[in-house]
Order: structure tokens, then sequence, then C-alpha cells
């Protein structure tokens, strides 16, 4: 029982990395399941049985890629040694390394989800949730440690994280740089006004700043609402109609 | 936030175009105003100018750091071209090259041998002991146990550092000696890509240990196997910076015996070997209880000519025995051409500077710790020199070797050591 999963395993990641072959030298439009099914040297109906849809098969990589990072991330010995700002930026550069070899595909990738936020934005959703989980991770561990103060809004943080972290693929799909190094730049760069922005707690304390604003003055707003509705020629008139004058 | 660096070309091309921008504006409001100032008033304006010029090229260029900041440590060791108030404030910028955090370090030894650093080496430092050019320095042990010092640099540092020349040159278009500081930016270009590419670095170390036959000198040996463009593995050498050397109190005899050392090398290579380890920052050679010396770092090395090699121990002469027509044709035989418009320029400007040069070969031993003002006295002797228009061309070696005896003697100043100097060149 145990082999066949892993059997099942296997043939799951053999066609995802069949379906980046071929999309990247087809385009997303022109391939087809049957080529991406030959190149993975499994039956026609086999792989829809792991994938049902084209779609799938792009975030399923998508999730695959998540689940090496994971992996490699492990791998470092003394990964709890380091900064969250350390831990943060590892993240980062291991997600690029492991896309590298698939990086015309994550063009893609790019290209459909942008075309169909609303779609992109659903199957792309087991992804960020897998990304996300290890940002809270590490935000949880710095937390607990000492190392930042803790984080109001804290769920909030790991969903910008993966913004920034959309904004840095999208940032690497364009460079042209020898080595991607404007790419390694700008993250070593950014990741120290991360690792300031964590320190200060300021995303709390922007949304501590929007929401006095919004209570001082939209919900005055609603005061004066308040008064109309209860103005007294109003409230009159308000009777005057339940009552069927 | 100091620690936010600007990102890119772009806005990297914003911060200098506004500094040059603003550079040139005080220049103008300067010449408008020239004429209705007073001689003294002049000269106090001219000085204003240049202070506020000071700071914003600094402004600049401690937004750029990185390569830009390598190389404002270059042209600021340059003392003689740029102006004391544009090198004071170079100066600050000194030591200051970003660090790399550990992603940064495991990324560049992956990116290089396709492992991380616990796959290659049987211990590894995360933590940098040292500072490099362009990079910095983790201890560590080969897999049989061999202490080794891997020397890493900034990933993607290469690719900045045209850009930030391409800016900087811009810059120097703005200095008043600008001919002169253009040609050193294009030597200090052509170093700077050599310093990037650890394989050439290897090979230099490699042929130093092989060549550079003095007692008391040793050079660490290089692991090929564990070296590469942007990492580079050497033996690790123990022995002391000069100021940790210097605070266990070394005696007399031990300070001169390291201080004769490094002069012998720097004779030997220049004369002998004719390619000169010139990056006189003291960082670069480490001193042991005995008075040895190691040399570190072989990333900038020029390479001399037979002419100057041949040419230099005339030159150093003609300058004692104060022989106009020997030190012109010593300067012509290297290529530099004399500009004869300025018929006072010899005595008011070179002459100072030759008696200067000369000084430590009147003297069979000379004593730094007596004459501690030696390279400061130097200053405004050479800067003269610079800022007068007397000679068309400078050979570009010596712009590498003025700068390792003028590091060299700083060191020696601090090490208050005597050294025999007259011995080598007559």
């Amino acid at each position: 029982m145990k082999i066949n999963a892993q059997d099942q395993q296997l043939t799951r990641v053999r066609i995802l990395e069949a379906a980046v072959d071929v999309i990247t030298i087809k385009g997303f439009k022109s391939a087809t399941m049957r080529e991406i099914a030959k190149q993975a040297q499994v039956g026609d109906a086999t792989i829809y049985n792991y994938f049902p849809t084209k779609e799938k098969l792009l975030y399923g990589y998508c999730e695959y890629v998540q689940q090496q990072v994971m992996l490699e991330l492990k791998e470092i010995s003394d990964f709890h040694e380091y900064s969250v700002q350390e831990q943060l930026q590892q993240l980062v550069e291991t997600n690029l390394r492991v896309w590298l070899p698939a990086r015309e595909f994550l063009q893609q990738v790019f290209e459909i989800s942008f075309a169909e936020p609303v779609a992109g934005f659903t199957n792309i959703a087991e992804t960020k949730r897998l990304f996300t989980a290890m940002v809270v991770d590490m935000l949880d561990a710095a937390v607990e440690a000492g190392e930042i103060p803790d984080q109001p809004y804290r769920e909030l943080l790991p969903r910008l994280f993966w913004d920034y972290m959309t904004g840095i693929m999208a940032y690497w799909l364009k460079d042209t740089s020898e080595g991607f190094a404007n790419t390694t730049q700008v993250i070593d760069r950014s990741m120290e006004l991360v690792a300031n922005i964590l320190q200060q707690g300021m995303v709390g304390k922007l949304l501590d700043l929007a929401s006095f604003l919004f209570r001082t003055h939209i919900m005055s707003h609603m005061d004066s609402l308040k008064n109309l509705y209860q103005a007294p020629d109003l409230a009159a008139a308000k009777r005057r109609f339940m009552e069927g004058k | 936030m100091q620690d936010t660096i600007p990102e890119g070309k772009w806005q990297r091309a914003g911060i200098v175009g506004s500094t040059a921008l603003k550079v040139g504006l005080r220049e103008v409001q300067h010449k408008v105003k020239r004429p209705f100032l007073s001689a003294q008033r002049q000269q106090a304006a001219k000085q204003e100018v240049d202070d506020h010029n000071a700071r914003q090229l600094f402004a600049a260029l401690t937004q750029l750091r990185g390569t830009a900041l390598k190389a404002a440590q270059m042209l600021s060791m340059e003392v003689e071209l740029l102006p004391e108030r544009y090198r004071r404030e170079l100066e600050k910028s000194f030591h200051q090259v970003p660090p790399l955090n550990r992603v940064l370090v495991r990324k560049a030894v992956q990116a290089q041998f396709g492992k991380p650093p616990e796959h290659l080496f049987a211990t590894f430092d995360s933590q940098a002991f040292a500072a490099a050019s362009l990079g910095q320095v983790h201890a560590a042990t080969l897999p049989d146990g061999t202490p080794v010092a891997v020397k890493i640099q900034y990933p993607g540092i290469h690719v900045a550092m045209d850009n930030d020349i391409q800016l900087l040159r811009k810059l120097a278009r703005r200095l008043p000696n600008a001919e002169i500081a253009l040609q050193s930016l294009q030597e200090i270009q052509a170093r700077l890509r050599e310093e990037v590419d650890y394989l050439h670095e290897a090979h230099t170390t490699e042929w130093f240990r092989g060549q550079l036959a003095l007692t008391g000198v040793s050079v660490p040996q290089v692991y090929a196997e564990w070296s590469g463009e942007r990492v580079l593995t050497t033996q690790f050498m123990h022995g002391k910076h000069l100021d940790d050397w210097l605070a266990t109190n070394p005696g007399q005899a031990l300070r001169d015996k390291a201080a004769q050392q490094l002069y012998d090398t720097l004779v030997y290579s220049t004369r002998t070997l004719k390619r000169l380890h010139a990056d006189p920052n003291p960082g670069n050679y480490l001193f042991h209880d005995d008075g040895s010396v190691s040399l570190i770092d072989f990333g900038c090395v020029k390479q001399l000519s037979g002419t100057f090699a041949a040419t230099l121990p005339r030159l150093l002469q003609a300058f004692l025995a104060d022989d106009y027509d020997a030190i012109m044709r010593a300067y012509r035989a290297l290529g530099m051409e004399h500009n004869q418009a300025n018929p006072t320029w010899y005595q008011d400007v070179l002459r100072p500077f030759a008696e200067w040069a000369a000084r430590p070969l009147r003297e069979e031993h000379f004593d730094f710790g007596k004459h501690s003002d030696y390279t400061s006295t130097a200053r405004e002797i050479i800067q003269r020199l610079a800022g007068t228009s007397g000679l068309n061309k400078v050979a570009d070696e010596f712009i590498f070797f003025d700068r390792t005896i003028y590091g060299l003697c700083k060191m020696f100043e601090r090490m208050g050591a005597t050294v025999s100097i007259r011995q080598h060149w007559l």
C-alpha cells in the first residue's frame, strides 16, 4: 500500500515535470494534455486521474515548488540560528533557486494568473497557503524568541509577504543582468526594509492609524447621519407615516 | 534607516545626476559672484565651494556604497589626485563595505560549487572574521582537517561595478583636475575588474608564493579545488593585523625587522619581479610574534614595465642629486611629458617633491619614529604637484607605486620603525 502511494507521488511529479517541459516549449494555450501525458510516459486517461485540467497542472507545479522549498529549508542544519531577516531572505532566495529551471514556465503562470485575476486567485490559493505557512512559522518563532516584538495583525503579515514575494518574482522575470545579480541586490536591500518593518511593528502602527482615522472621521459622519435620522421633524414625519396619517 | 541602499541603475542615476547638478550650480554661482569679490574673499569663497562640493560628492558616494565606495577608497588613497577637502570627506567612507549575511554567503558558495558550504567543508563558520575587498573572509576546515580562510564575494557585485564606475566618471568630470582623475579612474576600473576575479587572484597568489623568495615573508597556499571566480580558499594564516600586533608591544628590533621585510618586499617586487602587491591597506599584512610577515590578499597587483623598473632608481638618484636634467630624462623615459609653458614649475613644485621623496635616501637608516610626520608633510607638496599643469601625462605605474610606498610609509610611522632604504637605490 505504501509503495503504491510512493509510486503515485513519483508519477505525479513526473507528470508535473513533463508539463513544465511541454508548456515551456509550446506555451500554455497550445500545449495539450495528450502531449504532456506522452512526455511523462503515462496513459492519456491516467493523466486525468491526477490532474483533471491543464490549469490544475499549472498550479500543481507551483505547489510542488513550495514543497521543494520547504524540504530545502529543512536541510539547512543551522537554520534555526538564522535571524528572522535571514530566514525570510533564505525563503525568497530558495524559492527563486527552485524556480530557476522552470523560469519560463513561471512566466506563463504569471501571464495566465494576471489575465484572469479571479480564476488565478482561487487556483493559486493552495500555493499561497503553503508559502504563508512557512512565513507564519518563522514569524511565530521570532516573536516567541523575543527577536521581534509581538506583531499586531499578525495574520496579515504573511499575506503581505506573499505579495512581496510576487513582486520579487515579477522583477526576477524581467531581470536581464548576469546571474540575475540585480534581483539578488533588490532582495538583499529590501529585506533590510522588511526587517525594519517587523522590528518596529510598522504594519500594526499603520493599521492603527487607519483605524483611528476611520473611527474619528468616518464614524463621526455616521453620527451626523444618525442625527439626521433623529431630527425632530423627520421623526415626527416618520411617526405620522407609521400611524397612517 | 541608514542601511537602506538605493536599488537599481535608475535610482542611482538619479542620485548622481542631482549631485552633479548641485555641484554644477554651485560652480556657476561661484563664477558669477567672482568678479565682485576681492582676491582674499575669492580664495575664501573658492574654499567654501570646494567644501560644499566635497560634502555633496561624499553624500552621493555613501548613498551608492558597494563598489562606488571601493573606488572612492582607491581615489582617496591617491592623495595627490584629489584636493585635500574632497579627500577628507572620502576617507570617512573607509571600512564600510556592506556585510554578507548567511543567506548571501550560502548563495555565493552554492552558485560557485553547486553545493552549500556544509557539504564542501568539514566546518564552516558562518560569521566572517575579516572584511575583504568587495566581500568577506570566513574560517573553515577542509575535509582533511586543514584550517583555511574562505573569501566570499558579494554576489553580483561585478555587475554593479561597471555601472558605478560609469557614474563616478560623471562626477569626476566636475573635479578641478578632472583629466588625471578620469585617467586614474580608468586604471582603477581595470584593477577592480581583476579584483572581482578571484581566479586571477588565486593565480597571482600562487605566482607570488613561488617567486617571492625572501626569508621572513610568507604567502598563503591556494586550494584550487575549493576556489573559483567568486570564492577563494587559502591556507589560514595565523598572525595579527598591524594594530593588534602593536598592541602586544613588540620590541624595537621586531618592529624594525617587520618593517624592513615589508620594504625589501616592495623593492624586490618592483625591481626583480616587476609585479607589485599594490594594495597598501594595512589589513593586507599579517604580523607574527617573531617579526615575520605574511602577505595576504593579492587582489590588486600591478604589472610594471621593464623601463619603469630600470628608470626608477635613476629617478630617485636624480631627486637626491637635485639634478633637473636627469629628472626630466627619467620622466621622458617613462613617457611623461613636461609642460614647458611654466618656467618656475620645477623650482616651485617639483623640487619640493623631489626633496621629500629623496629624504629617506639621505640617511643609512631612516627612523620613521623620529620622522613620524614624513607622510603628512607630503600632502601639501603632492597636492601642489597634482594641482598644477606641470605634467601632461603621468605614467600609470606611478599611480600604483606611489600609492603603495605611501601606504607602507604610513605603516612604518605607526610602527615607529627604522628602515634601511638608501642601500636599495644607490
